[in-house]
């Protein structure tokens, strides 16, 4: 079993192996951010920001990529950055120069990839330990103040980093171990 | 000489990265076909077989997985190299394609080198 401090390690290194492969965009983490993890053994949450990390937020409309997973382990991954990281990320990822314009379709569907990827490379980093989770087809809504939650008994892991020195993002999984 | 390929892929957006990956590959491809499932492709398959399918696993109507042994059943798509594109990285799973009739498997997230390694080999 994987504890949560292991876990964030797993989706940063996940994250940062899709955004700099595929992206081009490096994703740093608060340097001196302290974990900070709460509540019981199962059902805990651990936030990645500091107090000089103040600015770390995603303000206005953004974009939410998220994609569930079940098994052994099962729960659900997102994504979200503002609309502008996120129209960013799509140009990066198909080629595009900053100035071309792109339809709103094709910036939902590269976070979709995203959070696909991300979550495929987080399930290769936990297969020896958890070997039968099946992960969903992803999907992305925007809007703004958006947060996810998954019921009960359920531990998170947050996340927070900045794509090129510049924006936010913010990986959030949520999971709990099935019932044996 | 030059190959013909074919991405087969649910999401658009992955389609055109693909494209522009293998074309920072270096590799060349004298004509490339789209495909939005495995249902759609075996379609196109059948009228205008291509060299190459570069194939998704997961998608609506038909998966990768299936596509796969579909085409193996088809006369046209006897010397067709294909060539699984995934975040799906087990081994048993992979395993299963290649005894179905992948000919590579390639895992998401992908550099051009990795497309360059993959599929030189199956172009001579």
């Amino acid at each position: 079993m994987l504890d949560q401090l292991t876990l964030s390690d797993v989706v940063i290194d996940a994250a940062r192996e899709v955004f700099e492969t595929m992206i081009f965009m490096d994703i740093e983490t608060p340097s001196d951010a302290q974990p900070a993890v709460t509540g019981q053994a199962i059902t805990g949450s651990i936030h990645f920001k500091s107090k000089s990390d103040s600015d770390l937020v995603i303000d206005g409309k953004s974009m939410l990529g998220s994609i569930t997973f079940k098994g052994m382990l099962e729960g659900c991954l997102t994504i979200s950055v503002g609309q502008s990281c996120a129209e960013c990320i799509a140009k990066n990822m198909l080629g595009m120069e900053p100035d071309e314009p792109l339809a709103i379709n094709d910036v939902c569907d590269a976070i979709g990839e995203v959070s696909n990827m991300v979550m495929g490379s987080i399930k290769t980093r936990i297969q020896d330990i958890y070997t039968d989770i099946e992960v969903s087809i992803p999907s992305v809504v925007t809007g703004c103040e958006m947060h996810n939650s998954l019921g009960e008994n359920v531990s998170k892991v947050v996340a927070s980093a900045w794509l090129d020195e510049q924006e936010a993002i913010e990986f959030t999984f949520l999971y709990r171990e099935a019932a044996s | 000489m030059a190959k013909s390929l074919m991405i087969v892929d649910d999401s658009a957006t992955m389609r055109k990265i693909i494209m522009r990956t293998v074309r920072m590959s270096g590799l060349e491809f004298d004509r490339t076909e789209e495909a939005g499932n495995g249902k759609e492709a075996l379609d196109k398959l059948q009228g205008d077989p291509v060299d190459i399918v570069l194939c998704d696993i997961n998608m609506p109507e038909m998966s990768g997985s299936e596509m796969v042994k579909e085409a193996r059943k088809l006369d046209c798509c006897k010397e067709t190299k294909i060539v699984m594109v995934s975040t799906e990285s087990g081994q048993d799973m992979i395993d299963g394609l290649m005894a179905d009739g992948a000919n590579g498997y390639i895992t998401k997230p992908f550099t051009p080198e990795k497309f360059q390694e993959k599929l030189t080999p199956l172009m001579n």
